[in-house]
């Protein structure tokens, strides 16, 4: 029986690993204010035009560390309730791009891969033979090379680009679970009572036992 | 598990008291978040505050609008109300007009009766409650009964010459 | 005073006698192991799933338009919504685990054999329930392995003869699943649970009438026999703790691993994702499924697969008592048949290629040989056993049981 459980065991190990095939970058976003605020100002610059998202209130965005006046400018006359939509209609980014680009709020929890897949496909671009921008990651992408990776000149602005991606990443990290840290926080006192309570209840248990030898 | 059969001996009679304590503490932990989570959510919290333009009400008009959910009545008051109201001290439940509004023209009250929680109607001077024939005059406050206090007033502020915030965050 | 009401009770309810006879005073085996935790495990599970599922009811919406956002909504701002999600959603996979292992414990002991065959049958319709009311809890996210799960499973009864199509039709309410199906699903996820509840009782009625079984696989007689409480309401509960740690693990700081990313993406009913798998727990049974080529017959062979179970006191014709302690051959069939499900479990998760659909094939030939393989083997190997002597602590158990039951028959 215990055989079989840690033969279980070990083929969870194995199919992740197995499943993954083209290596993704491995990417620490930050959870500190500063790259997530950041990561706030390059998607409002980079991202918003063409991608909404609406689970994100400009509200969220002041709670989470963001300049009042930024995204008063941002909002325009839109109240602080209002959901981060798009700057271009979804009918006009149909016609440009021949699909309407995806909402960002669960991005990094909607690819196999998360925060890493984000982060390797916004780098992920890289000029053709015949002068066209494609990605490893995803071959056939409409977006264009938003971060400029194909284009990019010495390591200097490679260093750049890769910080605004990790800044963007991480953002959209807290996007996508906003209670994480406060879960994780949540978890590790939870645990450790659970580990004092079940230590209290084996000796119970053991106490009990005793008697009937 | 704290019964009796077990508890020979103090030793073990503490521990089996310590992890009930523990335990119970534990269930009753476990019940915060469930509890929790039937009150406001924090999209409905962020409505705390209501933005209301001043601007299109004229002098004897009154606009309703919601907050929280509730009927608030803005009263552009003339002086001739003004003066009639500031006149009076109530009847049913004393107040004096001054304390129940920040500028003289403007009433703010919550519109929900203070009997059964029905909305009362502007109707001549001050309002009729249809549901139990109570009546308030021109300052919100009570002149007949069932109903046995003024209509509330909310908290709000002006935050510029034609621009009122109701409601505090 | 409690004296009181407890007499002024028990006068018109045997309330104090039902305590005595069914819980604290139930004769239980002594030499269960760790192994019989998971009975009162997935009896815990059951209530954490439903206490939380009512609580997250309060705040879903069963629209196909509203529903995607009402979970966000949820997660984002229902206070402490997040943790009952995950909960919830963490729970549905303990449940699994937790009765999987259940399962497995039965089968190595031979609990199912006479005279437990109701018992093994009541849990084995616990286990339709669980199944049918897993599968539709997991449309109402209506993500997109939620509506093509659905969908691949609503068309599994176009095998039904002659009306599959009209069988899968009136299933959905609709010519493909929608608004109708997430809605009547909701009304059924929150209804089978307490048909749940209601089959756990007759499990437990079962339970109660036949005893539980041991390790042994002889029925014990009663000086080795204690009393459920205080010794197993001890054990379980610490059993419970250390569940409750591995739980809390994925609940706080793994609970995505359990969901897959596709769900994040709102249905949409014009593209299927590259991939759909179903959840984990449904892997062994989705593998059987791919591996026949021809429609009917996957679905015939699926349906088997889970059924065959309940033949299982019927194709066990050994005259040794209970399961793989005493019986090494047993015990080669049922490691065999654990890896089997491992490597079924492997085939329903990567995508169907050559060499792995020839590797499904071959395990699902392996899984209904093992099974087919029993009566015989189980025949032969008694013959085997007998004849070589069984093992001498065996034959003094046998004997001491035989004395206990002859001296109390006397008396």
């Amino acid at each position: 029986m215990k055989k079989a459980i840690s033969i279980m065991a070990a083929c969870c190990f194995v199919i992740p690993a197995l499943a993954s095939e083209t290596r993704l970058e491995i990417v620490h976003t930050g959870i500190d204010a500063q790259t997530v605020t950041r990561g706030v100002d390059a998607m409002m610059a980079d991202c918003h035009s063409c991608h909404s998202m609406k689970y994100i209130k400009y509200r969220d965005l002041i709670t989470l560390g963001a300049n009042k006046l930024k995204v008063d400018e941002w909002r325009g006359d839109q109240p602080l309730d209002a959901p981060l939509m798009a700057q271009m209609s979804a009918v006009d980014a149909e016609q440009a791009f021949g699909k309407a680009p995806p909402d960002l709020s669960l991005m990094t929890k909607a690819r196999t891969g998360g925060a890493n897949y984000v982060y390797s496909y916004l780098l992920g671009y890289y000029t053709t033979p015949d002068g066209k921008a494609a990605n490893h990651f995803y071959p056939g992408t409409r977006m264009p090379d938003i971060l400029g990776m194909s284009q990019a000149t010495g390591d200097a602005q490679r260093t750049d680009i890769k910080t605004r991606a990790r800044d963007i990443v991480s953002f959209l990290n807290w996007a996508s679970d906003p209670h994480e840290q406060e879960r994780h926080k949540l978890g590790y006192y939870v645990i450790a009572y659970l580990l004092v309570l079940t230590a209290l209840l084996y000796l119970v248990k053991k106490q009990v036992w005793a008697k009937l030898k | 598990m704290g019964n009796e059969a077990i508890n020979d001996g103090n030793r073990r009679n503490f521990l089996i008291q310590l992890t009930s304590v523990v335990g119970g503490v534990g269930v009753a932990a476990t019940c915060v978040p469930f509890v929790a989570s039937m009150n406001p959510s924090s999209d409905v919290l962020a409505k705390a505050e209501t933005e209301v333009d001043l601007a299109h009400i004229p002098p004897g008009g009154m606009h309703t609008i919601a907050w929280q959910g509730k009927p608030v009545f803005i009263l552009h008051r003339t002086p001739e109300q003004i003066k009639e109201s500031e006149a009076s001290n109530g009847v049913l439940d004393p107040e004096a007009d001054q304390k129940r509004v920040q500028k003289p023209e403007w009433l703010v009250v919550i519109g929900v009766c203070t009997h059964m929680g029905c909305v009362p109607n502007k109707e001549g001077p001050g309002w009729t409650c249809h549901c139990h024939g109570s009546q308030y005059d021109d300052s919100g406050r009570v002149t007949q009964g069932p109903a046995p206090k003024n209509l509330e007033v909310p908290p709000y502020r002006f935050v510029s010459e034609n621009k009122l915030v109701i409601g505090q965050a | 005073m409690p004296q009181r009401i407890i007499k002024w009770i028990d006068q018109r309810f045997p309330l104090t006698s039902f305590v005595k006879h069914e819980l604290t005073g139930y004769p239980t085996p002594r030499n269960l192991s760790y192994w019989w935790n998971f009975g009162f495990l997935a009896g815990f599970v059951l209530m954490l799933q439903v206490a939380t599922g009512i609580f997250l009811a309060m705040h879903y919406k069963a629209d196909v338009a509203l529903s995607f956002d009402s979970i966000q909504h949820i997660m984002r701002d229902v206070n402490y919504g997040w943790l009952l999600r995950y909960m919830h959603a963490t729970g549905a996979s303990a449940f699994f685990f937790v009765i999987y292992i259940h399962m497995a414990r039965t089968l190595y002991y031979g609990s199912y054999r006479a005279p437990r065959e109701l018992l093994w049958w009541t849990g084995q319709g616990l286990l339709l329930l669980l199944m049918a009311t897993a599968f539709m809890g997991y449309l109402l996210p209506w993500g997109q392995m939620s509506f093509w799960g659905a969908t691949v499973i609503t068309n599994l009864f176009r095998a039904t003869p002659f009306i599959g199509d009209m069988v899968v039709i009136w299933l959905r309410g609709d010519y493909t699943v929608g608004d109708a199906t997430l809605t009547r699903f909701f009304a059924l996820h929150y209804l089978f649970p307490f048909l749940i509840i209601g089959a756990v009782i007759v499990h437990l009625v079962a339970l109660h009438t036949v005893k539980s079984s041991n390790p042994s696989g002889i029925n014990l007689a009663d000086k080795d026999n204690i009393p459920f409480h205080p010794y197993f309401t001890t054990k379980d509960l610490y059993g419970l703790g250390l569940f409750l740690i591995l739980y809390s693990v994925f609940v706080f700081f793994l609970p995505d691993t359990l969901i897959e990313a596709a769900n994040n993406i709102p249905a949409n009913p014009m593209q299927t994702p590259n991939h759909i798998v179903p959840e984990w727990y449904f892997l062994p049974f989705y593998a059987i499924l791919r591996s026949v080529p021809n429609m009917v017959g996957g679905v015939v062979a699926m349906g088997l697969s889970v059924l065959i179970f309940a033949f299982m006191p019927y194709l066990d014709r050994s005259r040794i008592p209970g399961g793989a302690h005493y019986r090494p051959m047993f015990r080669v069939l049922f490691y065999a048949f654990a890896v089997d499900m491992a490597v079924l479990g492997y085939i329903g998760y990567v995508p169907p290629t050559g060499s792995s659909i020839v590797m499904g094939q071959v395990a699902t030939l392996i899984y209904f040989t093992l099974f087919l393989l029993l009566p015989f083997l189980s025949r032969f190997e008694d013959k085997w056993l007998i004849k070589r002597g069984l093992p001498p602590e065996l034959e003094a158990l046998i004997a001491s049981e035989e004395q206990e039951k002859n001296k109390r028959s006397k008396r």
